[in-house]
C-alpha cells in the first residue's frame, strides 16, 4: 500500500533532518561545486576555452551532487537500521517489502533532489545563470536513479562500513563519466546522449553553452533513467525479501 | 493461539529447526526452553514472519495456516532479540510510527499509547528522545511497541536479558497480567528460574527438535526428577 510507503518516507525524512551534522555535511558538499568553480573561474583566462573547462567542471559537480545528497540517509536507512538493530522490529510489521523499499527510496530521493537543487541554486547565484534552474528539470530523474542505486547498495551490503565504501564508490560514476567526456568530447556524439549519467552531462553542457537540443533527447533520457531507477528499486525490494537481510555481519 | 506443525528451517544446508510441532494456548504462558543455538530464536522469527520456513505450517488463532507472513504479522506482537529504537525520535514518535504502519487511526493510537505508557510506567519519558535511554527504558519502550496494537499473541525472545531485578519483576508481572487477560504469550529463555516462575507450559527444544512438552511439574514427573533444572539436563544431555 502506498500509504505505508509514505509513512515510512515521512519518518525517514523527519529522522534524517534531525541529524543536523549530517544535513550540514551534505549541504556543504552540494555547495562545494559552486565554490570550487568560483575559485577556478578567477584563475583561468577568459575566452572560449576557459568557458568550456568551467562548463565541464560545473556539469560534473552538478551530477555528483545528485549522488551525494542522499548518501547519508541511504546509508542509514537499511544498513544503518540493521546495525542499530531496529530493522528487525520494523520488518515485524505487516508491510510488504516492496512498500518498505518504496518508502525508503522516496526519502532518499527527497535528499538527492535537495542536494541537486542546492547545487544548481549555488551555481545560479555564482554565475547568474537563470537557465541553470531550467536545466534542473532535465536531470531530475538522475536523483531518482542515484536514490535507487544507493538503496540497493544499502540493502545488499552486510555491514555499515561496507555500505559506506560502496556508496562513496558510486559517486565516482558521474565523476568518472563526466571527466571522460570533458577530456574526450568526441565521445559525446550518438548513443552517449541517451546513456544515463553521460546523457545528463552532455545535456547540461549543451544547455550551458547555449547549444539547442531537440526535446526528444531529454525526454528519452529521462524515461530511460527513470526505468533504471525503478529496476534498482525492484532489485532492492527483492534483497529485502531475503532472510539474510536481518543478519548482517 | 499459535499452532506450529512440522516446522523446519536450514541455514546454508545446516538444519536449525527440524520437524518442530507445538501448540501455545490463549490465556497461558508457553516457554520455549533450550540451550544456546537450540533454535528458539529462529522458531520465533518464523512465527513472526521475518524468516521463511523450509516446510511446515504456522496457524494463528482460528485462521487456517497461511504461508503469507503478513497474515501472521497482523495477529502477533513481538519483542525479539533486536530492540533497536530510533534515537532521534521520542518514545511517542517511535510508537506512533509503528502504530501508523499497522493502520491504527489517530484516536485509537492516542488511546493505546496512553494505555501502554501507563501499564509500563513510561509516562514520564513519553516525550523524550530515546537516545541515551537505560537498558530498562529501552526494553520498556520496545515492549510498548510490541503490545501497542493489542495483539492476541505476544512473542518474546529472552526478554529479561540485561535487565536489573526490579525491571525483571515488573516485566514478569506484566506478562502475568497479559496472560490473565487471555493473551497467548510465548517466550524463549534458557534461564530455568524464569521459566519455572512464569510458564504454564514448557516446550523443550534441543538442536532444533522437540524433546518434551508439558507443565514444569509434568516435565519433572516425566523425567522422575524434583527440579526443572534436573529435568532439563536429563532431557537434553
Amino acid at each position: 500500500m502506498l500509504k505505508q510507503s509514505l509513512i515510512i518516507a515521512r519518518k525517514e525524512i523527519k529522522d534524517s533532518v534531525r541529524d543536523v551534522r549530517s544535513v550540514v555535511s551534505s549541504l556543504l558538499y552540494a555547495l562545494m561545486g559552486p565554490a570550487v568553480v568560483g575559485m577556478v573561474s578567477m584563475a583561468i583566462p577568459r575566452g572560449a576555452q576557459g568557458s568550456k573547462v568551467l562548463i565541464g567542471m560545473m556539469s560534473v559537480f552538478t551530477l555528483v551532487s545528485a549522488f551525494v545528497g542522499g548518501m547519508n540517509i541511504a546509508m542509514d536507512t537499511v544498513a544503518g537500521e540493521r546495525e542499530r538493530r531496529s530493522l528487525l522490529p520494523l520488518l515485524l510489521n505487516p508491510v510488504r517489502r516492496l512498500d518498505f523499499a518504496i518508502g525508503k527510496w522516496l526519502a532518499i530521493s527527497v535528499f538527492s533532489l535537495a542536494g541537486l537543487a542546492v547545487n544548481l541554486l549555488g551555481f545560479a547565484a555564482l554565475l547568474g545563470l537563470p537557465s541553470l534552474l531550467i536545466t534542473g528539470i532535465g536531470i531530475l530523474p538522475l536523483a531518482l536513479l542515484a536514490a535507487g542505486l544507493q538503496l540497493l547498495i544499502s540493502a545488499t551490503c552486510r555491514a555499515l562500513k561496507e555500505t559506506q565504501t560502496y556508496l562513496s564508490m558510486i559517486v565516482f560514476l558521474p565523476m568518472g563519466l563526466g571527466m571522460f567526456l570533458v577530456f574526450f568530447p568526441a565521445a559525446a556524439r550518438g548513443w552517449c546522449r541517451f546513456l544515463p549519467i553521460a546523457g545528463q552531462q552532455i545535456q547540461l553542457e549543451s544547455i550551458m553553452s547555449g547549444v539547442a537540443i531537440h526535446l526528444v533527447q531529454p525526454i528519452a533520457l529521462g524515461l530511460l533513467t527513470s526505468a533504471l531507477a525503478m529496476l534498482a528499486l525492484l532489485i532492492a525490494a527483492n534483497r529485502l525479501q531475503r532472510d539474510e537481510i536481518i543478519f548482517g555481519d | 493461539m499459535i499452532r506450529v506443525q512440522e516446522l523446519a528451517k536450514q541455514f546454508n544446508g545446516r538444519p536449525v529447526v527440524s520437524g518442530l510441532s507445538f501448540d501455545a494456548e490463549d490465556g497461558a504462558i508457553t516457554g520455549l526452553l533450550g540451550s544456546n543455538g537450540a533454535g528458539k530464536t529462529t522458531t520465533l522469527r518464523m512465527i513472526c514472519g521475518v524468516l521463511t520456513p523450509q516446510s511446515g505450517s504456522i496457524a494463528i488463532d482460528s485462521a487456517p495456516a497461511s504461508h503469507d507472513p503478513l497474515d501472521r504479522q497482523r495477529h502477533v506482537g513481538a519483542l525479539l532479540d533486536h530492540i533497536g529504537l530510533y534515537a532521534r525520535l521520542t518514545v511517542r514518535e517511535n510508537l506512533v510510527y509503528f502504530g501508523e504502519l499497522r493502520g491504527m487511526s489517530p484516536q485509537t493510537l492516542n488511546e493505546r499509547i496512553a494505555h501502554v505508557a501507563q501499564a509500563l510506567g513510561l509516562e514520564s519519558i513519553l516525550d523524550r528522545r530515546t537516545a541515551g535511554f537505560s537498558q530498562g527504558e529501552r526494553m520498556k519502550t520496545a515492549l510498548a511497541r510490541a503490545i501497542l496494537h493489542a495483539p492476541q499473541n505476544l512473542l518474546l525472545d529472552e526478554p529479561t536479558n540485561g535487565l536489573d531485578v526490579p525491571t525483571v519483576r515488573s516485566l514478569r508481572d506484566l506478562l502475568r497480567r497479559l496472560r490473565d487477560d487471555g493473551l497467548c504469550v510465548v517466550f524463549s529463555s534458557h534461564v530455568l528460574d524464569e521459566v519455572r516462575a512464569l510458564c504454564d507450559k514448557v516446550v523443550v527444544i534441543s538442536t532444533g527438535k522437540l524433546i518434551a512438552q508439558g507443565s514444569p511439574a509434568e516435565l519433572c514427573a516425566q523425567t522422575d526428577t524434583v527440579s526443572l533444572e534436573e529435568a532439563f539436563v536429563k532431557l537434553t544431555c
